[in-house]
């Protein structure tokens, strides 16, 4: 029952490690993780993938901190794909 | 990792035209079209259905509760004959998490494991045989864990985090007045400790559905589920499909109770379909079922209350913790449900509610009849018969002088609407008669504790006799844009009028499809009317959950009966001329004044046809010291319960249940007895036998062998006094009527044990160890020579040293 007052805004996000960074690319995924964990808004979405949910505000600068850590481990690349609640297309058409 | 195959062309499954019907209208006891094939085995469940060419479909499971996964080799199983496909994480194109609330449940998992029986790889294969073969050659290398199981635990600082965002799922606090201030004004505090163990939902159709592949990239599911939409939405997000090429059917559900809320085996026979270009039929075992699909909080719950000499309520304090298991579900719901029932159906002048909400490594838990509201009434009547005792009152005597009323406000900050009769309906139920009480020996051996076990002839029987009222939300709550649509068409068929609805909501054993006919019926004057079989050709009818379907797609249906209507007598107006006032529908003709004006099939040359959507009036969130007009209708339900118990054995017979209960208008006065006598079964068997037993996050006893289940053995009676107590803003007047006999039935059993042992009973379900008060550890004194055979064969502990 879907009751509570779903998330402004969520943002999927995709680490795309480099096989020639430093860090191997599992670390380089973990680093993202590690990153999304401190903000409280983030839930694994797949092996390489975090769902970040919450206010617009407060994701944006969360999304912001997984970029960040996931650069500075090496990653080559984050996807990044962002939905506003009343335009998401889930539940309820 | 497909096998490449030769298959032929897939047929779209035949619909069978919808029956037609004479329901009656509302207010009748009319006969379910689904009664009679029910019960000569008939109809068709979803694990009934079978097309030419499909596939069986079957899914590995963690057997850890808790691990990291190494490695998932499916290649040995891949090469078998007879499997066409084996699929992993790998092959979900699209999100590989759902959920209802929070996407945070792998479709099949990846690197972690959370709960013993999560889904891990999926096969589809010719035979259902050679599936389970196929499930034993996949290899996982699992690196075990330690499970995490306490939920208090799994809320302090320093517990191994299973999620990334922390392991508290939702924190709900309720600040109303001053509860630690006004401690002071109380003449009397009572405190207690209470316990609700994990209640399945104990359904008796498992998980199953059948998935066909449209040759064109999309997917028909035929499915039992109690929501179609939401169902659809998360399927196709994980398919990566849009939603129109993933179409839903419902076919036969064989119970729900908020089982069937979440995705069970959905998204994986839709994949596995996809895959093989054939039919999918996936049907879950009973052992299966139980790690399918979610189940009823464990709560543990700390309660002070303060009262005056006089016995008014002063402040309550509450704190709960509910365990969530491995994933979210709807459990944010229930913590919020939890947290606003907290108090009771009581004037509470001062409160303050924690209401926790926690991931474990224990199985999910989410949706069950009375959502959170089951927990808590346990708690607060507990208290309250503690309360009670305390001041030397009547049970009955103290809820009545607390009793809310419409116009006082409840703890979470929302006027309490009319009708709210408290007091009257514990009134009433004080007052049915009592059970005659024969005397103890002599009886038929089924009329005692133990039954047919021979286990006693009388002695060591008592009485007992207790009470509670509960309370509970109808429909979706805090914001959430609860609505359902309904399309009905008017027409002539066979040469005579009919009326045909169509929605999406699910019938799940409740009667609504005879409801929506009923309405039907009796809005547009006609008596035939057929229903359609639910499906996403229409718009979202909501969940078959929270009492609501009679609420809002009642609401949506009588809706679009009266558009249609009115379309009707404007066609009669523009054919007939504009002479005619105050139109109406009586027996298949358009009447005016009393007279005839004409015959409908005269007038229905075309068909009429409206869709509309139904929404009640908003709610809203809950602020940050949880106040707010969180619900929208509240149902009332009082019982009493009478039992004796053996009190040598701890053995229990339920003499007789009684209840009053407010359901503004009784539609189907059958169907209500139904869901009467069927909500207090559920909440007699939470207070004695239902418990899924976890050691170590394992379930231990997933069959119906083990998981025990009243049966009409166990029930006793049930008298009934009905209150239609008209809601204003609903249609009809109606109140939902689902949830409150399951609430309020397990205290009143729980506060009659009470009564008859003098034992506290702080936990359900009630085991015999805890009524003869050896639950904790062995009496410091064996038991003593009694009429239980001692006399004549010697204590156990003698007899041994002999």
């Amino acid at each position: 029952m879907p009751g509570y007052e779903r998330a402004e805004v969520s943002a999927e996000l995709t680490v795309l490690p480099s096989e020639r960074a430093e860090k191997p690319p599992q670390e380089q995924i973990e680093a993202a993780k590690t990153a999304a964990s401190e903000t409280g808004l983030a839930h694994e979405a797949g092996p390489e993938t975090l769902v970040v949910a919450g206010g617009r505000r407060e994701v944006i600068e969360a999304m912001m901190e997984v970029v960040e850590a996931s650069l500075d481990a090496g990653a080559s690349a984050v996807e990044i794909k962002v939905e506003a609640q009343r335009d998401a297309p889930r539940f309820g058409g | 990792m497909t096998h490449v195959q030769t298959v032929p062309a897939i047929p779209t499954r035949e619909r069978d035209a919808a029956p037609v019907t004479r329901p009656g209208g509302i207010g009748e006891s009319t006969t379910r079209a689904d009664g009679v094939p029910k019960v000569t085995g008939e109809f068709e469940y979803s694990s009934d259905l079978f097309m030419d060419g499909m596939l069986w479909g079957a899914t590995l499971r963690s057997p850890h509760p808790h691990a990291n996964i190494w490695s998932i080799d499916t290649s040995e199983a891949e090469a078998m004959t007879g499997v066409f496909a084996v699929l992993t994480h790998e092959d979900v194109p699209g999100r590989k998490v759902y959920g209802m609330e929070i996407p945070d449940q792998p479709v099949l998992a990846w690197e972690r494991v959370r709960y013993g029986g999560e889904p891990v790889a999926v096969v589809a294969a010719d035979h259902p045989e050679t599936a389970r073969q196929a499930l034993e050659k996949i290899s996982v290398e699992y690196e075990v864990l330690d499970p995490l199981v306490d939920a208090e635990r799994a809320i302090k600082e320093g517990a191994p985090k299973l999620h990334l965002s922390g392991n508290v799922l939702r924190h709900v606090r309720i600040q109303h007045g001053d509860a630690a201030g006004a401690a002071a004004e109380a003449d009397v505090v009572v405190t207690g400790e209470y316990e609700v163990g994990m209640q399945d939902q104990a359904f008796l159709g498992p998980e199953s559905g059948l998935a066909v592949p449209d040759g064109e990239g999309g997917v028909d599911l035929y499915i039992s589920t109690q929501w179609l939409h939401v169902d659809r939405d998360q399927i196709s997000e994980s398919l990566g499909l849009p939603p129109e090429m993933v179409r839903l059917e419902l076919s036969g559900v064989g119970g729900a109770f908020g089982g069937r809320e979440d995705l069970s085996m959905q998204i994986h026979a839709c994949l596995l379909a996809l895959h093989t270009e054939r039919p999918v039929k996936m049907v879950y075992n009973r052992e299966e079922s139980f790690y399918g699909h979610v189940h009823r909080h464990p709560a543990k719950m700390s309660y002070e209350h303060g009262a005056t000499n006089s016995g008014e309520l002063v402040y309550v304090k509450a704190r709960f913790v509910l365990d969530g298991g491995a994933y979210a579900s709807s459990s944010m719901a229930v913590c919020l449900n939890a947290a606003t029932f907290a108090c009771g159906p009581y004037k509470v002048p001062n409160a303050e509610v924690e209401s926790y909400l926690t991931y474990t490594n224990n199985p999910p838990c989410g949706a069950m009849r009375g959502f959170g509201a089951v927990q808590a009434c346990f708690g607060y009547e507990s208290q309250m018969d503690k309360l009670a005792e305390a001041l030397r009152m009547g049970p009955v005597e103290l809820r009545v002088k607390n009793a809310i009323e419409p116009g006082d406000r409840f703890p979470f900050g929302q006027e309490v609407p009319p009708p709210a009769p408290v007091t009257e309906i514990l009134e009433r139920v004080k007052a049915m008669p009592m059970p005659e009480e024969k005397e103890s020996t002599g009886r038929d051996l089924r009329e005692l504790p133990g039954g047919v076990s021979n286990t006693t002839h009388g002695e060591g029987v008592r009485r007992g006799v207790g009470y509670a009222v509960s309370f509970k939300n109808i429909g979706f709550s805090a914001g959430f844009d609860d609505y359902s649509t309904a399309r009905v068409v008017l027409c002539v068929e066979d040469g005579e009028p009919l009326v045909r609805v169509h929605t999406a909501a699910a019938e799940v054993g409740q009667g609504l499809v005879t409801l929506q006919a009923q309405i039907a019926s009796t809005e547009l004057g006609i008596e035939r009317v057929a229903v359609l079989q639910a499906d996403t050709r229409v718009g979202s009818a909501g969940s078959t959950s929270a009492s609501r379907q009679s609420y809002v797609t009642g609401g949506a249906v009588k809706k679009a009966c009266e558009a249609v209507r009115e379309r009707l007598f404007k066609r009669v107006r523009e054919e007939l001329g504009e002479g005619y006032d105050e139109l109406s529908i009586v027996n298949g003709n358009v009447v005016s004044g009393g007279e005839v004006v004409s015959p409908l099939v005269e007038v229905l040359n075309e068909e009429i046809e409206e869709t509309v959507e139904y929404r009640h009036k908003p709610t809203y969130p809950p602020d940050e010291n949880g106040q707010g007009d969180v619900h929208v209708q509240f149902a009332f339900a009082a019982h009493r319960a009478v039992v004796e118990v053996d009190v040598e054995l701890g053995l229990v017979r339920v003499v007789e249940l009684a209840t009053a209960q407010d359901v503004g208008k009784a539609m189907n006065p059958q169907a209500l007895e139904g869901q009467i006598e069927g909500g207090v079964a559920q909440g007699l068997g939470l207070a004695l036998l239902e418990e899924i037993q976890i050691k170590d996050g394992r379930i231990q006893n997933a069959s119906f062998t083990d998981y025990l289940l009243p049966t009409t053995l166990d029930m006793p009676s049930v008298k009934m006094d009905i209150l239609e107590l008209a809601d204003p803003d609903a249609p009809y007047g109606l109140k939902g009527v689902g949830e409150p006999p399951t609430i309020s039935s397990t205290p009143a059993i729980v506060a009659a044990l009470r009564d008859a042992t003098g034992r506290e009973l702080p936990r359900v379900p009630v085991k015999p160890e805890q009524i003869v008060g050896i639950a904790k550890k062995l009496p410091d004194e064996p038991p003593q020579p009694g009429s239980a055979g001692y006399a004549e064969v010697g204590r156990l502990d003698e007899r041994r040293e002999q």
